[in-house]
This record gives structure tokens, C-alpha cells and sequence, in this order.
């Protein structure tokens, strides 16, 4: 499905965005806005996102069972619906956190030569 | 894929709804907080999330099946171009429906008789047990049991696990109320066990039963019990006067319960006495269950053995090697069905060929349709509609007609089921069990989804194919649409053909039988009864025929009676046909093997009663009879046979084979008789005086067959003697109609399918040349104009119908030709080829389709050009 396209992830590596949802959501369960603006704050802003393409990611994640939905209230007493992490999901987090890693490793390793060519 | 999360998208995009207001209200309380204004803050949320729309259409579509999702679609979609195009719609639904409704109908009864396993259990096991045997030269399947030959097998036949033998009969049933004549089945011990079917309540028969001492017991039938006792059980137990002899009821059979093709209110205990199996007449039919792992030929070979010692011990070995009987086994489903299965499969293929008729002309009218959709579907196809997707719609549009007619094809068939079951035509067995179930519903899909495909892809193939749609505008009609056209009629007039000779072939094999001197007269007024006189009852023989002359002087007196007489079997009976070698004094030779002829022994009257003429000579006299005279009389084939004229036949000797048989002087020749049925030669035959136990008597009355009719004849015959079992209580009309009922059956059916593919056909000739009219209207203003003569126009649509029709006709004769020896095991008296029925088709066919290409000829040439030009 090309003509789709949200800013994180047409900006970001696959699968980063599951990540950092799962990433949040260890901390305790949360509802979508939650979860946005923790992202958000926790890049330290470096990460702008569409708030709203969180929500088919929560979907996508939701159907593959690596997170549950409920419907709880929120701190200012309206309905809202909440996410908690699944032992499957927590499962995926160690093994992508790894391989993600892995992955920033590697990239350094090549990245680092052409940083010091410049220099 | 996930159909719970599909079936509630809906409830998942408004909680997805629900979910993005939260945020837009939770963000903006934020920013709020943070000092923003509340309309600036919410906008700033909004801002923050983005597009809502995209996102619960994103999170929808991962819900969703996309493909059953656009499917529905297209479904509605096609359902509001069937709703909004009324005239299209109903003539399509409606021969849709005809179509398949006609075809689900003859499924049904083709799964119901012959599909079906029989309604008893582990039936594949079960076989009517018959002999094989010749009559002058002639081999007949299906000749029956004797007592002494049941009590053979039943003694000493390895490869039964049951056998039993029955035979139908009447009983009059007094005490309670009027007398009543019920239908009976006499059965021994062993048929309910082999059925299998156990008694509703109550028990089957047992040994003790069936033996001549003990006392007489009956079970009675679901739906007489219901009748005379209301359901009681207490009837068990009862007792009830039937024959003038007291049963005690011992059980009822199941609601439902049949005995292969009958349906009797009693069954009663067949009591053969233990000795003396006299009359020992081929007039039982057998029933058996095979062992497990026995084959039909093996329980064959086995029966053969125990006829052999049978015919040892018993002394009837003569006969046994002249008729050469043979044990004749087949399943009992043959016995069910008979031959009833040809008859069907004619009629599939004929409403097979209905359909696709159907097909066609529904597959024009899409045609049409799609051609004046033609602009529609460039449009759309430059505003980027991809082919596949056009196609798509249209095929499910076919679908949907298709699935529609389909379902009120199903209806229809209902219908006419209902209609059929209570006409209760006599051709068909297992009428009852005929409905509609789940392999003809699969079946009525499969028509419809078929149906659909065969027109849906003509119009798909006309309308979507790519590079075909870049005429907008001006999207007049080419060659190629009207050749599609052409094809289609031409194929319809075809197929009609074909339909109309194969129901002129039958109309003339009606006629040709009807035409038929049976050998009797008005067979509806001889009522018959069989009478088998036991030796317990007379051990006499001398006194046997005193008794059945006595029977036959009361019958004789009842008012209403004009003639009566009894012989060893009539007409069409073929369980009583009997065979002898006969020789012929001065014309075979005592080392040749004389003919063996057909036989009846009859009495003095038997011939009046009948309704068969004397050629020459004169009919037996009692006094024939009863002095034992020498005398015989031959049918007229017999005597021209040997002695060119019937009369010179008058004083000529014969006898049975055999040194010792005394000679038989012809006294008289009777009018040939079909014997074996109307549409077989009839035999030649001999005819002895009467003898034997054994003897169906024939009544001329125009009362037969009433109920007061019968239960004076029962008291006349028990009058005589009350012991006296009544079997084949019928008229001969009953035996004569049903060897016609076949023939008259797929006469009415054939012609109904022949009359549907004639009206097809000239809705399909007018259909199109209305339209190649309505098409050409600019071209014929033009000539009309130019001062072209209407006539002429006329005569150029109408010479457009007649072609095609020619075309068609000319297909349509050498199909029939290939087609009508299939057809030709259910003709009489008209060759498969005859030219009469081919030429009427023809000109049939021809003239109704000048009829249908006129009226739109004459609209043509009636245009006015200069409204028509001015319309463009």
C-alpha cells in the first residue's frame, strides 16, 4: 500500500515506532495520548510525530496480541481506552531492542570513517 | 483472516472515533493549561494529530477484507441496476427462473428414484429374487416364485441372511361398521426381518405365524390404524374380521412403511401349508438380504444349486429345463425403480437443453443491455476504472441474476413438486419420497452460478474487453455485436428444434400405442381377481374346478355383470405367462425341436369377457371342460403361422410335447392379443381348456373397480368358501395403463419443454431483431427518404429473420438427428427419423419465427424519417 504514508514511518526505520510504543508501555499501561506525548517528550523532541499515525501502529500491535486494550478512566474521570504491554509483547521488545542495537552498531561502525575523513 | 474483527468493523471505527476525540479533548485541556486559548488550543490538538479520517480509514481497513468488502458492494450495486431496470429485470428473472426452476424439479425426482438409497437399512444389501425364462424364444427377467421354490431356498440357500416372499392382494374387513376392501400384502416370515424396518408397535410376524394351524394374526399400517383405532395402542391384541375369518392384531408398521412399491393397509401371514405346495404357481415375489460379502452372482450360482435339487425332489424338472428358469437376482432398487431411469435421463438432457436456451436469450437481453451501457463503461474506464473492475461488476451483476433466478427457480420447483407428488403420475416409483433436499440445492447452485458464468462472460467479453472503450461517444453497434446476436438466435432456433422433435416423436409414439388393438376391449370394465385354491383347502382336483365354475356362475349373476370368466393368467399379467412346446400335427417332426408357444388355460366366457374376438370357430364349453374333451384353440398369428387362414386352422391337431400327450383338435382361433404389453408384438399363443389352481377371473361389468362392485364379488366368492384368499384385485385398465403410463409421462414432460423452448425461441428472434431494428432506425430513415419502398424494408428485416431461422434450423436438424437415438428406447411405432415430425418442427418453428420477425419488420418500414432525423 504505497499511496500510505505517515511521517514516522516514512522517516523511520520499520518497526522503530512498535518499538517505542512497546518501549512506553513498560512503564505501566497508558492510553494513545499518553503514549504520544511520552515519545515525543522522551526523544527530546527529535522525534516530531503525526500524533495520529500512533493509532493504526496501536492497531497493528494490538491485533499481532504483543498489546491489549481496555477500556478504563482517565486522570481527568473520562473514558478512555488504555494499552498494556502482553508477555508476548514484552517478549518482542527484548528481542527488537537487541537487534536494534545490533543495527545502530553496525551503522556506527560505518558512519565513523567518513566522520573522521571530514575532521 | 480475521472474520470477527470483519463483522464488527463498524463497532471498531466508532470506538476508534471515540478514542481520537479523547485525544483531541485531552491535548487541548493540556494546552490550556499550558495558557493557550481554547479555540486555539483545540485547534493546535487537532493540528497535533492530524488527519482523523485517514487514520480510522487506515485502522479500517485493517479490519476489513477488502475483497468481500467490494464484492458487497458490487452485490448492492447490481441489485439497485436490477431494481432500476424493471423491464430487463423481469424478463431475465423470469426465464432464469423457468429455467432452473424446470431442471431443479426433474433433479429432484432423478435424486429421489435413483440416487437415493432406499429407505431401508443397510438396503444395498437387499435383492428381489426372480427367475430368468424363455417362451418362445423370448427371455423374460422378472418371472416370479413358486411356494415349493421359497421353501427350497428358505431351507437350503447359503447366501441369504433372510428370504422371504409376498405377494399383493384385497381383504374386506367386516364387524365394525361397512364392510371395507383393503389393499393387502401377504408376506412369510422372513420379508419384514429382511426390510429391516421394525413394527411402530407391536411385533413382526412370527413362524408360528405363518403356520396354517395356528390362529390368524394381522399388522396393520400406520395410517389405517390411525384411521380405525385413532392411534390406540391398545389396539394390539384385537381382534378383526377380515375374509370372514377373525385376526388378532399383533402390530402396526411405521408411518411411512412400504413394501417396494406398495403401500398396503394390512399385511397378513403367508401360511403355505408344510405339504402338498399346491397350486405351485411362479406368482410370489421374492425378497432376501445377502450375507455380508455375497455377491448377486454368487447367491445366483448358489440358488441355481438349490432349484436343481429342488426340481430333483419335487418332479419338476421337465419344466425347469424347458422354460429354462434360471434364478434371476438384482437389486432391489431395480425392482423400486424399474425402468423408469431412461425415461429421466431423456428428460434431464431435454431440460438440460431448456436451460441453455435460457442462457442464451438472457445472455442477449445482457448483451443489449450492455451495449447501450457502452458509453457508461468508457467514462468510466477514462476516468480510470481499470478493465478488471468493470468486469467484475458485471459478472457479479450475472451472479446476482443468476443467484435471484436461481432462488425463485427453486420455488417454482416446489411448487410443481407438490403439483406432481399429488398427481401421482403412475410412471413414477418412490413418488413420495421426492423433495427437495440438500444435493439439490448444491444442484440448483451449481445451475444458477453456471447459468450466470455462461451469459455474465458473453457480456463481459462483448463490453469490457480492453481497447474497446474508447468510444464514448457515437457507440453505434458494430459487426461483431451483431454477430454475437445472430449466434445466439441461430443456436436458439437450434436448440429448439431439438426440443420440439423429440416431443413430436413422442406425441406420435402416444398415438401410434393408442391405436394399438390390445386384444380387449374397454379395460377399465374387467375388474380382476386372482384366486389360488390350496390343496389343504381341496384336495381334489376334480372338485378345484367345480369350485372355481361355481365361483364363476355367482359372479356371473351379479347386476351389472355381462361376462366372466377365468384363465391361468390375462393379459399383461406377466407373472402368470407360461410357455409349452407345442407340436403341430404334420408340420413338426418328432427329432426338431418344436417352438415353444405361449399358453393360457381359460374357461368358456373368458374370451367374451375380455373383449376378444373369434376369428373362427367357437369358444370351450363347459362340457369341453368338464368331459376333459381334446380340444384347443390358437390365436391368429398361430394359425396363419401354420396354416395360412385362421379358418382352415378349424379341425387341426396339436399337442403339448411329448410322446405320450394326446392330440388337441383346434376348435376355434381367437384375435391376436398383446399379452406382453401394448407395445410388444403380440405372442402367438395357445389356449387349453381350463385346470390348474391357480386362475385370475375377469369380470365385465361397467361397475368395475367400485368399492360396492368389489365387496359384491367378495361375497359372491366367499359365498363359495370364506378360506379363499383374494390377490390382484384390479381392473385390467389399471395393468393396460400402466404399461402406456411411461410412454404418456415423458409426453406430457418432453411436450412441456418442447412448448417452453418454442416460446424461448421467439422471444429470442423477436428480442434481437427488435433491437438490430431499433439500432438501424437512422439507416432506415435515410433509405425512406432516398424513397426506398417500405415493402422492401420490410421484406430486408423479415428475409434477417428467416435466415437465421434457416441457419438454425439446419443445426437444429442434424442435432436432433444425432440426438434422437437416445431417444429412440422410448418410441413406439415411429422411427427415430420419421419425416413427418421433423417437417411439422420445422414449419413449426418457421412460422413462428416470420411471426416474430414481422412485427418488428413492419415497426421499421413504419418509421417517419423526418422525426427520427430530427431526434439524432
Amino acid at each position: 500500500m504505497p499511496k500510505r504514508h505517515s511521517p514516522l514511518q516514512s522517516e523511520m526505520v520499520q518497526g522503530t515506532l512498535d518499538m517505542l510504543i512497546l518501549q512506553t508501555l513498560i512503564l505501566g499501561a497508558a492510553h494513545g495520548q499518553t503514549i504520544a506525548h511520552a515519545i515525543e517528550r522522551g526523544s527530546e523532541e527529535v522525534l516530531q510525530v503525526e500524533h495520529g499515525s500512533l493509532y493504526p501502529a496501536l492497531h497493528r500491535l494490538k491485533n499481532r496480541g504483543w498489546i491489549a486494550a481496555f477500556w478504563g478512566t482517565s486522570e481527568n474521570n473520562r473514558k478512555a481506552r488504555y494499552y498494556r504491554l502482553t508477555p508476548e509483547g514484552k517478549r518482542q521488545l527484548v528481542a527488537q531492542t537487541s537487534r536494534w542495537e545490533q543495527l545502530v552498531r553496525a551503522i556506527g561502525r560505518i558512519l565513523k570513517p567518513v566522520k573522521e575523513a571530514e575532521g | 483472516m480475521n472474520w470477527r474483527r470483519f463483522f464488527h468493523r463498524d463497532e471498531g471505527d466508532a470506538e476508534q472515533s471515540d478514542e481520537l476525540d479523547f485525544y483531541v479533548d485531552a491535548t487541548t485541556e493540556e494546552y490550556i493549561a499550558r495558557g493557550m486559548g481554547p479555540t486555539e488550543a483545540r485547534a493546535a490538538a487537532r493540528r497535533m494529530l492530524g488527519n482523523t479520517t485517514r487514520i480510522r480509514e487506515e485502522v479500517y481497513r485493517m479490519n476489513t477484507l477488502v475483497l468481500v468488502e467490494s464484492l458487497i458492494r458490487d452485490v448492492r450495486h447490481a441489485v439497485r441496476m436490477i431494481r432500476t431496470k424493471p423491464g430487463f429485470s423481469v424478463a431475465a428473472l423470469l426465464s432464469l427462473a423457468l429455467g432452473i426452476g424446470a431442471n431443479i424439479a426433474i433433479f429432484s425426482v432423478l435424486n429421489a428414484v435413483l440416487i437415493r438409497p432406499l429407505p431401508y437399512p443397510g438396503s444395498d444389501a437387499l435383492v428381489g429374487v426372480f427367475n430368468r425364462l424363455a417362451i418362445q424364444g423370448q427371455v423374460f427377467e422378472d418371472a416370479e416364485l413358486s411356494p415349493s421354490m421359497y421353501a427350497a431356498g428358505k431351507e437350503s440357500a447359503k447366501a441369504f441372511e433372510s428370504f422371504g416372499v409376498w405377494i399383493p392382494g384385497a381383504a374386506t374387513v367386516t364387524g365394525t361398521g361397512d364392510p371395507e376392501q383393503l389393499v393387502t400384502v401377504t408376506a412369510t416370515q422372513g420379508v419384514l426381518p429382511t426390510l429391516g424396518v421394525s413394527a411402530y408397535i407391536g411385533r413382526w410376524f412370527s413362524n408360528e405365524d405363518d403356520t396354517p394351524s395356528s390362529p390368524q394374526t394381522v399388522i396393520l399400517s400406520y395410517g389405517y390404524w390411525q384411521r380405525k383405532f385413532g392411534g390406540d395402542r391398545e389396539a394390539l391384541g384385537r381382534t378383526m374380521v377380515i375374509d370372514f375369518v377373525p385376526h388378532q392384531v399383533i402390530g402396526v408398521m411405521p408411518r411411512n412403511f412400504r413394501l417396494v412399491n406398495f403401500a398396503p393397509d394390512l399385511l397378513l401371514p403367508q401360511r403355505f401349508a408344510r405339504s402338498g405346495l399346491t397350486p405351485d404357481e411362479l406368482s410370489y415375489t421374492g425378497i432376501a438380504r445377502l450375507k455380508p460379502g455375497v455377491t448377486i452372482a454368487m447367491a445366483n450360482q448358489d440358488l441355481t444349486r438349490v432349484w436343481e435339487s429342488w426340481a430333483e425332489s419335487n418332479g419338476a424338472g421337465k419344466m425347469l429345463s424347458m422354460l429354462q428358469i434360471r434364478p434371476n437376482l438384482r437389486p432391489l432398487k431395480k425392482d423400486v425403480v424399474g425402468d423408469v431411469g431412461s425415461v429421466l435421463s431423456v428428460l434431464m438432457g431435454a431440460l438440460g437443453l431448456v436451460l441453455l436456451l435460457v442462457c442464451a436469450n438472457v445472455a442477449n437481453l445482457v448483451l443489449v443491455r450492455a451495449q447501450s451501457r457502452r458509453q457508461e463503461f468508457a467514462i468510466r474506464a477514462a476516468l480510470g476504472a481499470g478493465w478488471g473492475r468493470i468486469a467484475r461488476e458485471l459478472l457479479v451483476e450475472s451472479l446476482t441474476l443468476g443467484v435471484v433466478g436461481g432462488s425463485l427457480g427453486v420455488a417454482l420447483a416446489y411448487l410443481g413438486l407438490r403439483l406432481l407428488v399429488t398427481q401421482g403420475p403412475a410412471a413414477l416409483p418412490r413418488l413420495e419420497e421426492i423433495s427437495i433436499d440438500g444435493t439439490t440445492l448444491v444442484f440448483a447452485l451449481l445451475c444458477s452460478l453456471g447459468a450466470s458464468l455462461l451469459f455474465g462472460l458473453g457480456a463481459v467479453l462483448r463490453s469490457g474487453i480492453p481497447g474497446r472503450m474508447q468510444s464514448a461517444r457515437g457507440a453505434t453497434q458494430g459487426t461483431q455485436q451483431l454477430r454475437a446476436q445472430n449466434a445466439l438466435v441461430i443456436a436458439q432456433v437450434a436448440l429448439a428444434f431439438v426440443l420440439l422433435v423429440a416431443s413430436g416423436l413422442m406425441i406420435r409414439s402416444f398415438f401410434a400405442l393408442r391405436a394399438v388393438t390390445p386384444g380387449f376391449t374397454h379395460s377399465e370394465w374387467i375388474q380382476t381377481v386372482r384366486i389360488a385354491i390350496p390343496e389343504a383347502l381341496i384336495p381334489d382336483s376334480e372338485r378345484v374346478i367345480r369350485m372355481q365354475s361355481e365361483i364363476l356362475s355367482r359372479l356371473s349373476v351379479i347386476p351389472g355383470v355381462t361376462a366372466a370368466g377365468f384363465a391361468s393368467g390375462l393379459p399383461m399379467e406377466s407373472e402368470y405367462r407360461n410357455g409349452v412346446l407345442i407340436d403341430v400335427e404334420g408340420k413338426t417332426s418328432v427329432d426338431q425341436m418344436s417352438p415353444n408357444r405361449a399358453v393360457k388355460r381359460i374357461s368358456p366366457g373368458l374370451l367374451a369377457a375380455q373383449g376378444t374376438r373369434l376369428v373362427a370357430g367357437r369358444d370351450f364349453t363347459w362340457d369341453d371342460v368338464l368331459g376333459h374333451r381334446g380340444v384347443a384353440l390358437v390365436s391368429e398369428n398361430m394359425a396363419r403361422e401354420n396354416w395360412g387362414e385362421p379358418a382352415s386352422a378349424i379341425g387341426k391337431r396339436i399337442r403339448q410335447r411329448g410322446k405320450d400327450s394326446p392330440w388337441l383338435e383346434v376348435v376355434g382361433v381367437a384375435e391376436n392379443v398383446r399379452a406382453d404389453g401394448v407395445n410388444l408384438p403380440a405372442p402367438a399363443m395357445v389356449y387349453f381348456r381350463a385346470g390348474g389352481r391357480g386362475a385370475t377371473f375377469a369380470i365385465r361389468s361397467e361397475r368395475a373397480g367400485t368399492e360396492a362392485f368389489l365387496r359384491e364379488v367378495a361375497a359372491a366368492i366367499h359365498a363359495v368358501n370364506p378360506g379363499l384368499p383374494l390377490a390382484k384385485v384390479r381392473t385390467l385398465n389399471d395393468v393396460y395403463r400402466r404399461s402406456m403410463a411411461r410412454t404418456s409421462f415423458t409426453l406430457v414432460l418432453l411436450g412441456i419443454a418442447g412448448a417452453m423452448a418454442l416460446i424461448l425461441a421467439v422471444v429470442g428472434v423477436y428480442g434481437v431483431l427488435a433491437y438490430a431494428v431499433g439500432q438501424r432506425r437512422r439507416e432506415v430513415s435515410i433509405r425512406l427518404a432516398l424513397g426506398a419502398e417500405p415493402r422492401a424494408l420490410t421484406w430486408l428485416f423479415v428475409r434477417k429473420g428467416l435466415t437465421l431461422n434457416f441457419a438454425g434450423g439446419m443445426i437444429g436438424l442434424l442435432l436432433a438427428g444425432g440426438l434422437s437415438r437416445w431417444i429412440s428406447a422410448l418410441l413406439f411405432g415411429v422411427a427415430p427419423l420419421d419425416p413427418l415430425t421433423y417437417i411439422v418442427s420445422g414449419t413449426l418453428i418457421g412460422v413462428a419465427a416470420l411471426a416474430a420477425s414481422y412485427i418488428p419488420a413492419r415497426k421499421a418500414a413504419s418509421v417517419d424519417p423526418m422525426e427520427t432525423l430530427r431526434g439524432e
